[in-house]
């Protein structure tokens, strides 16, 4: 395939056919992969529908260099954490299919050119950050030139919303949640209405983790919106799209991305709606590393393709003695 | 003191002896249920008869600095979790040795056992009637002094609140949480005496207990001994057949090495893999080639959560350890004194009870 940038978001070929060809050129161009898919005895010509294909375990970042070909990185995004083991790296071969992938999604959710607010660390800081590359490409797209990142350590300012208001726009107040939450205590304020609070990351503040309806009602009160203007967005440095959910913390991912929940102890099978799993993830956009991710977080879907991510799978629970299992 | 660990050394004694009918029926229950396989019943008790007897539970007396009795009016609350026959057996005895009122919430996985010996202390007048039970409701108002139990950090909390909640403990009552679930193994040759022990240290009770070894440091690779260990642990699953069993996410992790490309053998209840990963799941063993420096340097960068580190000789590697090493013979066959997370539950008992 030569152009998978038009191919991967040409809306006129069905998710399967599209996924099917991402996976016949990972089966044979990425070694990990195709190792690991063969384990199951299948191969090439046995294809399995889409939601029943072995995803791989999303710690191969961690552990290993999981591309598709040989090819330099143009971008190299890492996760947070602290030791080499701790971090997952994704190496970028096309950055215009991760361009592609940000704006298309985010216009899908937001067709009508919101101005990004972005109360998160600069570029300069986080040179692999995928969030902060993200947050940096919807705010190049924007041509009021408004869209910015602020100044951490300052209070909001309301004349930047008139600002945006005088030319008939909405803001998006883009944040990671325990930072959003720091905001919140530290300096709350009645913002415009029609502003949209986008937060993102995980619901472990500095403090505590908190359930995500929690953390709605609290950025809605602080912030004079109303909690259905609270959204979330759900990423990371492993996949190049992204999931949102514009009210109730329930995701939907755009159409060149599935998600499906995968019973932990048998992650073959698909969970039936309403049961929680580990979140499954094919993301066509990870043509150049590895499409089919199966990842540590713990999530539920409804009837409707909607999911909600509960938090971290838990691992420390699986051996040893504890009381709460008993 | 002295007269009552030797009350206490008798019924245990009388607890063990052939006649005793309730044992053999709860013995039986268990393995009827399916909650563990007879070998593995067997094996607890036979393990218990050699270590423990009057001798060496006034050795542990003595060891804990507990002086005197503490009064009866003590109440010990202990949540009994685990993945063993006789899981709380130990915690249970400390209680009883230290003279305060031991109530124990039994583990739905090990009902049967531990109460029949609960019954003969009764019977001497060293427990109160109601003493255990398998449901935690059965304890609400208790209003225990203490409360001893093994859970994840994460779960402390809400077992916590939910003991506050129903008025189990005290407000403020000291809290004994033990939170380490595996253990280290480390060798330096292939004898079929190391072998076999590292084969009962890793696969007895189906390596799920915190005392399992998960890890084994070996000064080669996997791959080179790969074939004479697993004839050692068929050998074992022969006698000790492996009663609980692995998820299919088992497999599925065997398929992540393939494509990762660590060396690992599959033993279809089991996995054996060459990997630098902290133990989480169950049924994996983690083999790394390397000696006490780099097993010193895991500790130190993996030791939380860590039980027990085990080597033939332990007194040969105490110096170079971040962590105290025990007889690898004795890890599915600790002494009646062993301190689960290095704790020593009678010192915590008498220091906690401010003694």
């Amino acid at each position: 395939m030569n152009n998978w940038n038009d191919y991967l978001f040409d809306e006129s070929i069905s998710f399967e056919d599209k996924a099917v060809e991402v996976f016949r050129h990972q089966f044979i161009n990425n070694t990990i992969y195709n190792r690991f898919f063969s384990a199951f005895g299948l191969n090439e010509s046995i294809v399995p529908d889409a939601d029943q294909v072995p995803l791989l375990p999303i710690r191969a970042f961690k552990e290993l260099s999981v591309k598709t070909g040989e090819f330099t990185p143009e971008r190299i995004f890492k996760s947070s954490g602290t030791g080499d083991m701790d971090q997952s790296v994704h190496y970028i071969a096309e950055e215009a299919i991760y361009k592609c992938s940000v704006l298309k999604g985010f216009e899908r959710v937001y067709p009508d050119n919101p101005v990004i607010l972005a109360h998160l660390p600069g570029y300069l800081d986080n040179p692999h950050s995928s969030l902060i590359r993200m947050v940096q490409i919807l705010i190049e797209n924007d041509t009021t030139g408004l869209s910015r990142f602020l100044p951490l350590k300052e209070p909001l300012d309301l004349s930047d919303f008139e600002q945006v208001k005088s030319k008939n726009r909405r803001v998006i107040l883009f944040g990671a949640a325990f930072g959003l939450m720091d905001l919140a205590e530290k300096s709350p304020v009645a913002l415009p209405a029609d502003t949209i609070i986008l937060e993102t990351g995980g619901m472990k503040t500095h403090r505590r983790e908190i359930p995500k309806k929690e953390l709605y009602t609290i950025l809605a009160d602080s912030f004079s919106v109303p909690v259905k203007n609270i959204h979330s967005e759900y990423g990371m440095a492993e996949m190049l799209s992204q999931a949102y959910s514009t009210g109730n913390a329930r995701f939907k991912a755009p159409p060149w991305m599935q998600i499906t929940i995968r019973e932990a102890g048998h992650p073959l099978r698909i969970c039936e709606p309403g049961t929680d799993g580990k979140i499954g993830i094919i993301d066509l956009a990870n043509v150049h590393s590895c499409a089919f991710i199966l990842t540590d977080d713990r999530g539920v879907m409804d009837e409707y393709g909607y999911f909600e991510v509960l938090g971290r799978w838990n691992t420390n629970d699986l051996r040893g003695c504890n009381f709460l299992m008993d | 003191m002295e007269k009552r660990v030797k009350l206490i050394a008798s019924v245990f004694e009388k607890w063990l002896q052939p006649e005793n009918a309730e044992l053999k029926a709860a013995i039986e229950q268990t393995v009827v249920e399916g909650l563990f396989s007879f070998e593995d019943i067997k094996h607890a008790i036979l393990a218990l008869k050699e270590t423990v007897n009057e001798t060496t539970l006034l050795n542990w007396v003595n060891q804990s600095g507990l002086k005197k009795e503490l009064p009866s009016q003590n109440r010990i609350l202990c949540l009994h979790a685990g993945n063993i026959p006789l899981v709380g057996f130990q915690d249970a005895l400390s209680v009883v040795i230290s003279g305060a009122t031991y109530h124990g919430k039994l583990s739905k996985k090990a009902p049967y056992i531990l109460p029949t010996f609960l019954r003969l202390l009764q019977e001497e007048g060293l427990l109160p009637n109601g003493n255990s039970s398998t449901d935690l409701k059965d304890f609400n108002d208790l209003q225990a002094d203490a409360v001893l139990f093994a859970g994840s950090e994460n779960s402390a909390e809400e077992v916590g609140a939910v003991l506050k909640e129903n008025h189990c403990v005290k407000a403020g009552a000291p809290q004994l949480i033990r939170t380490a679930h595996y253990s280290i193994a480390i060798i330096n040759d292939n004898k079929p005496a190391t072998f076999r022990q590292l084969t009962e240290a890793v696969f007895r009770y189906g390596g799920q207990g915190c005392r399992s070894a998960a890890v084994v440091f070996a000064p080669f690779s996997l791959n080179s001994e790969k074939c004479t260990f697993t004839d050692y642990v068929e050998s074992f699953w022969l006698t000790n057949p492996q009663h609980s069993k692995p998820q299919p996410s088992l497999y599925y992790r065997f398929a992540y090495n393939k494509g990762a490309g660590y060396e690992q053998s599959w033993l279809d209840d089991f996995l054996i893999e060459e990997s630098p990963l902290k133990p989480s799941d169950k049924f994996v063993l983690h083999w790394i080639e390397g000696d006490v420096n780099v097993a010193a340097d895991y500790i130190r960068k993996h030791g939380h959560g860590l039980q027990s580190v085990y080597a033939v000789n332990p007194e040969k590697y105490q110096k170079d350890m971040p962590h105290s090493v025990e007889p690898l013979s004795t890890a599915q066959k600790p002494p009646v004194n062993w301190k689960p997370d290095g704790m020593d539950t009678l010192s915590w008992l008498s220091e906690s009870l401010g003694l």
